[in-house]
């Protein structure tokens, strides 16, 4: 114990280049549990955002696109798919449900997604957990009605029953507006931490409606315009959707499903079974995710070898403190194993202090993850295999604390007390 | 040499198992899953006359065949057993730590284009409390549980097997 006093009082002597030592050590750690924070907390969010669902089906691309822009909004669909075949295939005899999705409109940066009652009743995410609106009802009676999802009521600010005029395009500042067909809010649905939270759902009439007047690719103008009213009245039945999600009434069915929509001969269509696309996306981020880790593994090698440096160099300085402890009794043993807690004290405050800096960051930078990335950090604790990689790092302190205490053993032997310099 | 092995392997495995757990679990190959007297699939017609070709193409654009009989037959013996089988696990639900828990176990990885997916009788449905961490998809395991089949009460419902995979092991070359 006394050692270990004495050696923090070392350390005060020197504080400037503890601190500094220290404040290296920190932000490497933050950096690496940054890392590892947001590399699990990325894979858990995409985890759970689709569950129970069979198959995705959309047009041919490829299965990680596909699962992207379907489920996760992000990019865009390659192409649109006729309403024959999703009909063809929400009435397939292994059918049990079908959601429709219909993409391409958003509102000031969230996407807008065209879809059907059975997206409510059907849809599952987490552990098989279904959506359940927070307020108000899903959209219904009327075709210009909006299910908001809670990220976008709580960032916008809408509250039941207020107009809200959609965009054309994805972009977060549009110069297309749908204005003269505004949406009404007839619900918002509870947190689920999935991109649900950040999409505005509108039903497939509602999506029709929208485009009704658009000629050539543009708004129709004059006289061709079609107005809100008017188009409540007209066939509002889709030609054609996105993508459509399947739930079949045995997963042993799956791929005898999932084959027969690859070769539809109606069109060209892509199925694919959404564990096996995620499998296959993790499977890429994973190359990105190992060399982020080895970045920040090194950054941290960096930092004790920083503190290593500062130790080292003190030790010339203090060959007559050394003496001084050597003149009142201390062994050589005493000298090498003060300069380990030394060593270890410097690592131990460089990780709380990191710890501190993530915790930190964290507070700040949640709320704009969240609205930007969609992706929630909690304030929790760090996982076991945190701590086994802060472990490491204590560990790796200590060991580099070896250095200078073999070599301060061994002067200590060689100096005794007599320093002739 | 190397294709040899994995049988070679069970083998060995069978012959030190077998006398110590012959009632616990059962080590099941892909073939013990279809009935001993279940009737070989149709052999693909050769086609000698050219003349039929524009027919036989005609045929190929055209809506697809139900592609196996959805209800295969299954071995109701196998009912109730505890089994050890080897596979490729085809994930459907991950949970939120990246485990897979809800899987189907396949003879072969990759099916799916070349050829028609395995038949309902060659897939097991499998479900697994604790989930098992799969860094590709073509790593075979081996899974051991209880066995139920499920029999084909109506024409639409399928047969087939699943497993309460309660442990799940890397399959190894050794």
């Amino acid at each position: 114990m006394y050692l270990l006093r004495l050696a923090l009082a070392s350390l005060n002597n020197r504080r400037f280049t503890a601190v500094l030592t220290v404040f290296a050590i920190a932000l490497s750690v933050c950096l690496l549990l940054a890392v590892e924070r947001v590399r699990s907390e990325t894979r858990a969010s995409f985890a759970s955002t689709i569950s129970g669902t069979d198959l995705i089906v959309g047009a041919r691309s490829g299965s990680v696109n596909l699962l992207l822009y379907s489920v996760f909004r992000i990019g865009n669909a390659t192409n649109n798919i006729r309403w024959e075949s999703f009909e063809h295939f929400a009435n397939h005899p292994r059918t049990s449900w079908a959601i429709p999705i219909s993409l391409g409109d958003s509102h000031r940066g969230y996407r807008v997604m065209g879809t059907s009652q059975a997206y409510f009743e059907h849809y599952r995410y987490g552990r098989k957990q279904a959506l359940r609106l927070a307020e108000g009802r899903p959209f219904g009676e009327d075709i210009f009605e909006v299910v908001l999802g809670a990220e976008v009521a709580k960032a916008l600010n809408y509250t039941l029953d207020d107009q809200l005029v959609l965009a054309h395009g994805v972009a977060t500042v549009s110069l297309v507006r749908h204005d003269d067909k505004p949406f009404r809010v007839t619900g918002i649905l509870q947190r689920t931490g999935t991109p649900v939270d950040r999409t505005l759902h509108i039903s497939l009439a509602g999506m029709e409606a929208l485009h009704i007047d658009w000629q050539h690719g543009m708004p129709a103008r004059g006289a061709a315009r079609i107005d809100a009213e008017q188009a409540r009245q007209l066939d509002l039945q889709p030609k054609q959707i996105t993508a459509f999600l399947l739930g079949l009434d045995s997963r042993i069915a799956t791929f005898t499903l999932q084959r027969e929509i690859n070769q539809h001969a109606g069109e060209p269509l892509l199925a694919v079974l959404p564990g096996v696309a995620l499998q296959e996306l993790w499977s890429l981020m994973g190359t990105a995710e190992k060399a982020l880790f080895v970045v920040s593994l090194f950054v941290v090698f960096t930092g004790l070898i920083g503190m290593l440096t500062a130790i080292l160099t003190s030790l010339a300085e203090r060959r007559r403190e050394m003496a001084i402890l050597r003149s009142v009794g201390a062994r050589p043993w005493h000298i090498a194993g003060l300069l380990v807690a030394e060593a270890f004290c410097l690592a131990l405050a460089g990780v709380l202090f990191g710890l501190l800096l993530l915790y930190l960051a964290i507070a700040v930078a949640q709320s704009p993850m969240q609205s930007h990335y969609g992706l929630y950090l909690p304030l929790a604790w760090p996982s076991t295999y945190e701590w086994s990689l802060l472990g490491g790092i204590l560990l790796a302190g200590l060991l580099m604390g070896a250095v200078p205490a073999w070599r301060a053993y061994r002067q200590s032997l060689a100096d005794g007390l007599s320093i002739r310099s | 040499m190397r294709k040899a092995m994995p049988h070679l392997l069970l083998a060995a495995l069978l012959a030190l198992v077998a006398p110590l757990a012959s009632a616990e679990v059962r080590e099941l190959q892909w073939s013990d899953l279809i009935p001993q007297g279940a009737p070989p699939p149709p052999p693909p017609v050769a086609l000698h006359d050219l003349s039929q070709l524009a027919d036989a193409l005609a045929a190929e654009s055209g809506p697809v065949a139900p592609q196996q009989s959805p209800a295969e037959p299954v071995v109701e013996a196998l009912d109730g057993i505890r089994a050890r089988l080897p596979g490729y696990i085809v994930p459907l639900e991950i949970s939120e730590e990246g485990r897979v828990t809800e899987f189907l176990l396949v003879p072969y990885f990759g099916a799916c284009i070349h050829v028609p997916p395995p038949p309902s009788n060659q897939i097991v449905h499998a479900t697994s409390e604790l989930g098992v961490k799969m860094d590709a998809l073509y790593q075979p395991f081996w899974i051991e549980g209880p066995l139920r089949v499920e029999h084909a009460s109506s024409e639409l419902a399928e047969a087939g097997y699943r497993m309460d995979a309660q442990k799940i092991r890397v399959y190894e070359l050794e």
